[in-house]
């Protein structure tokens, strides 16, 4: 089949068009060998062969921590002013993009949240391919969530056959003409595991008596990880502080975690759900079934985070496997 | 906005809470025209109770009589009562040798065994009385500490935080010093709210701040224990700031 080539070798000219448009972000590789979303200056290569970066994509559509009201009593409660720059980011796997488009359809839904929506439309999304370690689940687990994108990139031995998925993408592909060009490959290996529809099966409730709830209880330590690396946890917690001129305020949301003591915690104290292995239930339905407005769409988009980095080494997958055979 | 009468003490401790907030500089003009600090020895002379205060802000634990009898007038005479920081939270570093008979201990530091001493364990505030909020810390953040004078303009309380150091750590996209450099860190059975300091400049997390709700500290000590740390030197590393943590 014939596609759109960029021969390896032209991938820093490709770099240099990008920057032309808007700050560029790509996985690289700290000092410390932590893989991040960072910066990407000119004449430096991103980290392609990187699996998974820490924090997905997700850090900067949602940031750890943000103010998203702020008050005085001249003005009452006001919205911040979002500056945003147009932001290319470059080399997301399917399972970042996967996230992002579930993170869309959370926050641009029907009550659309201004500053996400801002954010999201100052980015441009550039895909490239890579194939599964021991950790993801993408190619195990067939979704409905799509792999949106700009562009995409699928790698092949000496350079990447570049694909189109919006209009922006339609146009972005237009100004890189100079480098691209037209090749016969074999096959279509383009693997993509997600946007195979899906239909799940009427789903019983969890079944809260399962020991598995207990057992990933008794061995989780509560740090927060395993949501603060998902591309598809978007919990926050919102706080409001006053300020010292007691004519002011700011308010504030940052990332929350489902097994925190806190997360289910009401005023007076009271919790929806008391004990971590209640949490786990929680947290297992919205990774495998979905909840909310997006019930029976499995959340999980199988990068294979929370597995890599829990402390304790906590997998949901095994439980998954069981509870979700003849699912897919 | 009526202003906030204060009481600010200092007991068994090293006076570091009381400094941090000295140290917003930034904000003590705005501070003083919101707050009354009308007991603060370590600022403000002279320094004497009287009345009522909107709310006492207790640094140090307890060790010595003299103490309980402040601690109880500050009590008495305040609306709300808060620990500020580790020594007062938990008893801290004071508490390090709570175990350990008192006798010798006096012994080893005054070498001659004649001279008495009227003082007891260290404990935290809460031993004695009704705590009304904790702010932890070795030393606390300077930013707990202006939220916790501006949510008491407004008579809030700090929200507690339910998440230990690791939270804070990811977020910034750390490496995790334990499970990737076996390297001993107590962030994970620490709470958080520090925005993991030590961590992201390389340096372990001492535990400064005491431990976050639900500490799972059996998995942590499995853990550590893999990493080459046995049990007994992280729980002796633990009771450096909480003498609470048992093996």
């Amino acid at each position: 089949m014939s596609v759109h080539f960029i021969t390896a070798n032209r991938l820093l000219q490709l770099l240099h068009l990008l920057r032309q448009r808007g700050e560029l972000h790509a996985p690289l590789r700290g000092a410390d060998d932590v893989v991040r979303f960072a910066p990407l200056a000119a004449g430096i290569l991103p980290d392609l062969d990187a699996l998974r970066t820490l924090l997905p994509p997700k850090k900067y559509l949602l940031p750890p921590r943000e103010t998203i009201l702020t008050y005085r009593d001249d003005t009452n409660y006001q919205e911040p002013q979002v500056t945003t720059i147009p932001l290319i980011l470059f080399g997301l796997h399917p399972c970042d993009l996967a996230g992002i488009g579930y993170l869309d359809r959370i926050f641009l839904g029907e009550d659309p949240d201004p500053v996400y929506a801002s954010r999201r439309a100052a980015l441009t999304l550039i895909g490239t391919s890579c194939s599964p370690d021991q950790f993801c689940s993408c190619h195990l687990q067939p979704s409905s969530l799509s792999a949106s994108h700009d562009l995409f990139l699928q790698k092949t031995d000496d350079g990447f056959a570049v694909s189109s998925g919006s209009p922006g993408g339609d146009e972005l592909l237009g100004t890189l003409a100079e480098l691209i060009e037209e090749r016969e490959l074999a096959a279509d290996d383009t693997r993509r595991y997600f946007g195979n529809q899906r239909k799940l099966p009427p789903q019983s409730e969890l079944d809260p008596s399962l020991p598995d709830w207990q057992e990933l209880a008794e061995h989780c330590l509560g740090c927060g990880a395993c949501s603060i690396c998902c591309p598809t946890c978007y919990c926050f917690d919102v706080l409001e502080f006053g300020g010292l001129d007691g004519r002011s305020a700011e308010r504030l949301r940052h990332w929350d975690n489902c097994l925190f003591k806190s997360h289910a915690q009401v005023a007076g104290g009271a919790s929806f759900q008391k004990d971590r292995a209640q949490r786990f239930r929680y947290r297992y339905r919205h990774k495998y079934r979905g909840f909310g407005q997006l019930k029976g769409i499995p959340s999980c988009v199988g990068c294979g985070r929370c597995r890599e980095v829990c402390p304790a080494g906590l997998d949901l997958r095994p439980l998954a496997e069981r509870l979700e055979r003849g699912a897919s | 906005m009526k202003r906030l009468r204060l009481a600010i003490a200092g007991l068994t401790a090293c006076s570091g809470c009381q400094l941090s907030l000295l140290n917003c500089e930034a904000e003590l003009p705005q501070l003083i025209e919101v707050v009354d600090f009308h007991y603060f020895p370590m600022a403000c002379s002279p320094a004497l109770l009287e009345g009522e205060y909107d709310a006492a802000l207790v640094e140090g634990c307890l060790s010595m009589p003299h103490e309980n009898v402040l601690l109880l007038s500050l009590r008495k005479r305040s609306r709300l009562l808060i620990a500020i920081g580790t020594c007062a939270a938990w008893g801290g570093v004071a508490a390090l040798k709570n175990g350990e008979s008192r006798k010798e201990l006096l012994q080893a530091i005054h070498v001659c065994d004649r001279i008495s001493s009227s003082g007891y364990s260290p404990q935290p505030l809460h031993a004695f009385v009704k705590v009304d909020a904790v702010i932890s810390g070795c030393p606390p953040e300077k930013e707990e500490l202006l939220r916790l004078l501006a949510g008491l303009l407004r008579g809030a309380l700090p929200a507690p935080i339910a998440y230990p150091v690791c939270t804070d750590c990811r977020m910034r996209e750390n490496l995790c010093l334990l499970t990737e450099q076996s390297r001993l860190c107590l962030g994970v059975l620490t709470l958080g709210g520090c925005g993991a300091r030590c961590p992201s400049m390389g340096v372990g997390c001492e535990g400064c701040r005491g431990p976050v709700p639900e500490a799972n500290l059996e998995e942590a000590l499995d853990i550590c224990q893999q990493k080459g740390y046995d049990r007994q030197t992280v729980i002796d590393r633990l009771r450096r700031f909480c003498p609470e943590w048992k093996s």
